[in-house]
């Protein structure tokens, strides 16, 4: 197990196999502990030395096993589901603020395609309509006012929208939880700036674009 | 390659009904496009955390639902019906060739909820089911592709040679 977890392919069995090699090594080496780390069993380290260094490892004995545990409801497992962590953990917050810069960059492009145009004499309507629909993972977002002061001049990108929070990672890599009500965020793109009112968007972001927003009475805040 | 390439042609293909650009439905599309290249952005730069990736995909899977938007095999195949992770085989799925009932099936399993898909490989069978429905999207003309964003992911030596096929047929 001390032995070394990966290793780069020669320039000759790269040419033999046909594997090209965009990634650095460390990268590459990220990407495969990754692998063994979801694959391996769940034992601890010593039962693991153990089995490794044992001669006798019996090899053939789990398919069947599997095959019975997939018989039971194949349809997703709600509650099961939810216990397995889909959401944050607390290492994102090692992950510095820089990688979630191709994420923006990603984003910005979706937009400008989405809106066809950087600011040539599109009515700012159309563009809010657009907002509306689109999708906001990835934007860089403030807070402008809010009832609660602690809150106000946050800057991050957003990294998970549910139904009444943003979750945002600011330049500090700190994750920040902010409920949308009773707040007004800004977004900006290519100079135009939006508001959104959080009292309103109290929705999941995906049915958000399945709804119809109507102009009700104008609250602030 | 599970680049930008393929990913926006076959969301396109897939609208066999070709009205007049029907507006609400494109901006869906783009928003379901947008979402499945960010899940691969983010693993593409931190390959420990999948829950980011997860969410997306889960989010994308919710909108496609709601909208009853129809997607590409080719894409649907990438995302595990049952935890809606993103499957990138050699990082979050394992990918095993076996033979059973005298055929060649292709065995995905997904490595958080052990659940697996079989695809039948008959190297014989090349051309796709919907050849009739590719002529017709081919005439009409598809949104230039998103860019791909800038980090690929490594092309794992076990890739048996009949899944290239099928992505380069929808690649005309």
């Amino acid at each position: 197990m001390t032995s070394a977890v990966y290793h780069a392919f020669s320039q000759k069995e790269a040419k033999e196999f046909d594997v090209q090699q965009h990634m650095g090594a460390q990268r590459a080496e990220a990407f495969v502990r990754a692998f063994l780390r979801r694959s391996m069993p769940r034992m601890s380290q010593q039962a693991l030395e153990d089995h490794l260094q044992r001669k006798a490892v019996v090899l053939e004995y789990f398919t069947h096993r599997k095959q019975k545990e997939k018989r039971k409801k194949s349809k997703g497992l709600s509650a099961k589901q939810r216990r397995e962590l889909r959401l944050f953990d607390i290492k994102p917050e090692q992950q510095r603020y820089s990688l979630f810069l191709p994420l923006h960059e990603l984003w910005k492009q979706y937009i400008r395609d989405l809106c066809n145009g950087l600011k040539p004499d599109t009515q700012p309507q159309m563009i809010q309509a657009k907002l509306l629909k689109a999708d906001l993972h990835g934007a860089i977002v403030s807070v402008t006012k809010s009832k609660c002061p602690s809150y106000v001049g946050v800057t991050g990108i957003l990294l998970q929208e549910t139904k009444h929070v943003f979750k945002i990672i600011t330049k500090e890599d700190r994750l920040k939880v902010i409920p949308k009500q009773n707040c007004v965020f800004t977004v900006e793109i290519d100079g135009f700036i939006s508001y959104i009112y959080g009292s309103k968007f109290q929705l999941r972001s995906s049915e958000r674009s399945a709804k119809k927003f109507k102009a009700k009475g104008t609250i602030d805040l | 390659m599970l680049g930008a390439g393929p990913v926006d042609g076959s969301v396109w293909r897939a609208r066999s009904a070709w009205m007049a650009g029907p507006v609400k439905d494109r901006e869906a599309f783009q928003r379901l496009n947008f979402l499945y290249q960010a899940a691969h952005c983010v693993l593409a730069q931190d390959p420990e955390n999948q829950a980011l990736a997860r969410f997306y995909c889960h989010t994308e899977r919710t909108i496609a639902k709601r909208l009853v938007l129809r997607r590409d095999p080719s894409v649907k195949r990438t995302l595990c019906r049952g935890c809606s992770s993103l499957l990138i085989p050699g990082l979050t799925c394992t990918q095993r060739q076996r033979r059973c009932k005298g055929q060649r099936w292709t065995v995905q399993t997904c490595l958080t909820c052990q659940r697996s898909q079989r695809f039948l490989n008959n190297p014989r069978h090349v051309l796709w089911g919907d050849r009739p429905e590719a002529q017709l999207g081919n005439q009409a003309d598809p949104k230039p592709p998103q860019p791909l964003p800038n980090t690929a992911h490594p092309i794992p030596a076990q890739l048996p040679e009949e899944k290239v096929q099928p992505q380069s047929s929808s690649h005309q």
